[in-house]
């Protein structure tokens, strides 16, 4: 067996998109909130706070719609409570990103502990089970070799991530409501000067956001996994931020960051055959994050720079 | 005003986080032992920490000993402090992970009025307050390891661990050993996931190792390894658990566990204190195959039995010749 052939196989492909759509999902939340200048650096905790919900709906109310429908729930809720905080308080968006990855972390292991009384890991019992999310098997795409197996039998929120991919960008960029959206962020006095509330704009996206981010957790923990597990988002919302800021807020370009970033982890997992140490593959991700980063930057302060060339 | 409110709410809201996870337990008479466990991680991993949290229960029930349970969350910073806080309210302080090895060579010394176990890292001449467990887990995983090896249809087999440290690897060479004593031509690949809080990367780790033909994967990697049993149960394949008897998580694909008996090997030297007066301080105390405190699970007996009473008895004859010498079990120590 050739072994460049057992890292590039088509296991590497499915794990690249299952390891993006949280990403995705949560960076599509992350850059609502950017385009109206009020970053939210919270999605980490957002994402594990909808992670435990859909687990908690999933199992007391009897099926995953019951779990989506609770994660989308309390996404509503911590999205409306940033806003709050943010817009009405004025307080500093990044402080508030912290407290909420903090707080979910606490309160999370705390409901967990009460609610299912197990520490650490909840993975449902007979009596009372985790409903996973359908994995949605479409007819004749499943028959194409090799593409088949990719673009059919993922779980339901996987389509729905794509789906809101193509969504988000025809708000933000083919809709009035999205002009304001951008408007609200980049020249606040301007959209007053319209008529329209910026503060408005900023609740849209800060609920919007909360709304990704229950969508993200609940495909953590229903369609990813079947598990709660403490801390599960593992820095997943802050790979998110990175991959919107190295996207520049561009729904398809997150998209992208957020398959490079996938295709990069799952690589990583996949070199380990060769002896390479595990400690610089895993480190792999990370690295990939900063070099995005700086590039961003570089790209963004590139365009700036051409910019104030034309207008000299 | 405003700023002032939310100030005040944020501080609130990380103040009540850290709140819920202090553990405050009330103080009762001093005619008792009193027994502070700290760990350096949390319970709740269904292995090693609660394992050690099911050793200070039992220590409890005997009803002369007042315990209390610290956890540090992983939180590095909080070692020392914890440390010396319990050492300060405490007879025995009970220090379970590798990670206090610091810690206590500094401050074990300072503090020589409390009685000090040191689980899962051998530290020597620090003082004869200290006394130290580490665990031959190298002879346990030894085996699972053959029980892998002989019920591989594929011959090949898979070990996932959290991270490539030492520790870690002591369980995967002996597994690896165990693996080739079974089936001279058996194949083990081992995986780090780099994490113990991941169980996502654990099931991508453990799916590429099912697609690449290993049917038995080997976890040490605690909550990433919940994963893992997600990952054979898609696959209709298997799993073997680790330190505590993890069979009952999944019994139809986790077919055993290598059990390190972290609880057990806590009650034993407070037990010897509390009723003869012993203590064996300054030297490091290796647990291995003969003491028991390591060894092979297989769930409750009601449960699905992937491994065989023949295969059981292999196994039985294996501990034996374990402990007689007749098979030296390698190290990834030294």
């Amino acid at each position: 067996m050739s072994s460049i052939q057992s890292v590039f196989s088509i296991g590497l492909f499915q794990n690249t998109l299952r390891t993006a759509t949280p990403v995705v999902l949560a960076g599509l939340g992350v850059l609502m909130t950017d385009h109206v200048g009020i970053m939210n650096i919270g999605m980490d905790g957002m994402m594990l706070c909808g992670a435990f919900f859909a687990v908690l709906g999933s199992c007391f109310l009897g099926s995953w719609v019951g779990g989506l429908a609770l994660a989308l729930a309390i996404g509503l809720l911590l999205g409306a409570f940033f806003g709050l905080f943010v817009i009405e308080f004025k307080s500093d968006e990044y402080i508030i990103g912290v407290a909420l990855n903090i707080f979910a972390g606490g309160l999370t292991v705390f409901l967990l502990r009460t609610i299912f009384g197990v520490a650490g890991a909840f993975s449902g019992t007979s009596a009372l089970p985790i409903h996973p999310l359908p994995i949605i098997n479409i007819p004749l795409i499943r028959d194409i070799p090799v593409l088949g197996s990719l673009l059919s039998g993922n779980t339901l929120l996987v389509y729905v991530s794509w789906l809101m991919v193509l969504l988000s960008y025809v708000l933000i960029y083919r809709t009035p409501l999205g002009f304001w959206m951008r408007a609200a962020g980049e020249n606040p006095e301007a959209l007053r000067a319209a008529g329209k509330s910026p503060d408005r704009m900023k609740y849209l996206a800060s609920v919007l956001c909360g709304l990704f981010s229950g969508l993200a957790g609940a495909h953590l923990s229903l369609g990813y996994l079947t598990m709660f597990t403490e801390n599960m988002s593992a820095s997943r919302g802050f790979i998110a931020v990175a991959c919107v800021i190295f996207g520049r807020s561009d729904p398809r370009k997150v998209f992208m960051a957020a398959l490079l970033f996938g295709f990069i982890d799952a690589f990583g997992l996949r070199v380990q055959t060769y002896n390479i140490s595990s400690n610089l593959t895993s480190l792999a991700p990370y690295m990939a994050t900063v070099i995005m980063m700086v590039l961003g930057a570089w790209l963004k302060q590139r365009k700036q720079w051409r910019l104030a060339k034309l207008e000299r | 005003m405003k700023k002032m409110i939310s100030l005040v709410l944020s501080v609130a809201m990380v103040l009540m986080s850290v709140m819920v996870l202090t553990n405050c337990g009330p103080k009762e008479s001093d005619e008792k032992l009193k027994v502070a466990v700290v760990l350096a991680g949390a319970t709740g991993d269904r292995s090693f920490y609660d394992s050690a949290n099911e050793g200070l229960q039992q220590l409890i029930k005997r009803g002369d000993v007042q315990g209390s349970l610290i956890e540090c969350q992983n939180d590095a910073s909080m070692f020392t402090t914890n440390l010396i806080s319990a050492a300060e309210n405490n007879d025995v302080v009970v220090a379970v992970g590798w990670e206090f090895w610091e810690a206590l060579a500094e401050y074990a010394p300072q503090l020589p009025d409390t009685k000090f176990i040191f689980v899962d890292n051998g530290l020597d001449g620090v003082g004869d307050n200290l006394l130290s467990i580490t665990y031959a887990q190298n002879e346990g995983s030894f085996l699972v390891g053959y029980i892998a090896g002989k019920l591989s249809t594929t011959g090949k087999v898979g070990a996932i661990g959290g991270e490539d440290s030492e520790t870690i690897n002591d369980f995967i060479v002996g597994y690896e050993a165990g693996a080739k004593y079974a089936n001279p031509n058996a194949v083990v690949q081992t995986r780090y996931a780099g994490t113990y809080e991941d169980p996502a990367r654990g099931k991508e780790l453990a799916l590429a190792l099912y697609d690449s033909g290993c049917d038995i994967v080997f976890q040490v990697a605690s909550r990433t390894g919940e994963g893992v049993f997600e990952a054979a149960a898609e696959r209709g394949l298997f799993a073997i658990g680790v330190d505590s008897d993890q069979k009952y998580i999944n019994p139809d694909v986790i077919i055993c566990s290598m059990v390190k008996e972290v609880g057990q090997s806590i009650v034993y030297p407070i037990a010897g204190l509390l009723d003869n007066g012993t203590w064996n301080g300054g030297h490091i105390w290796v647990a291995d195959m003969s003491t028991g405190m390591v060894d092979v699970g297989y769930g409750d007996p009601y449960m699905t039995q992937q491994v065989d009473n023949a295969l059981k008895a292999e196994v039985e004859q294996i501990k034996a010749d374990i402990i007689s010498g007749k098979i030296e079990v390698p190290t990834a120590f030294r």
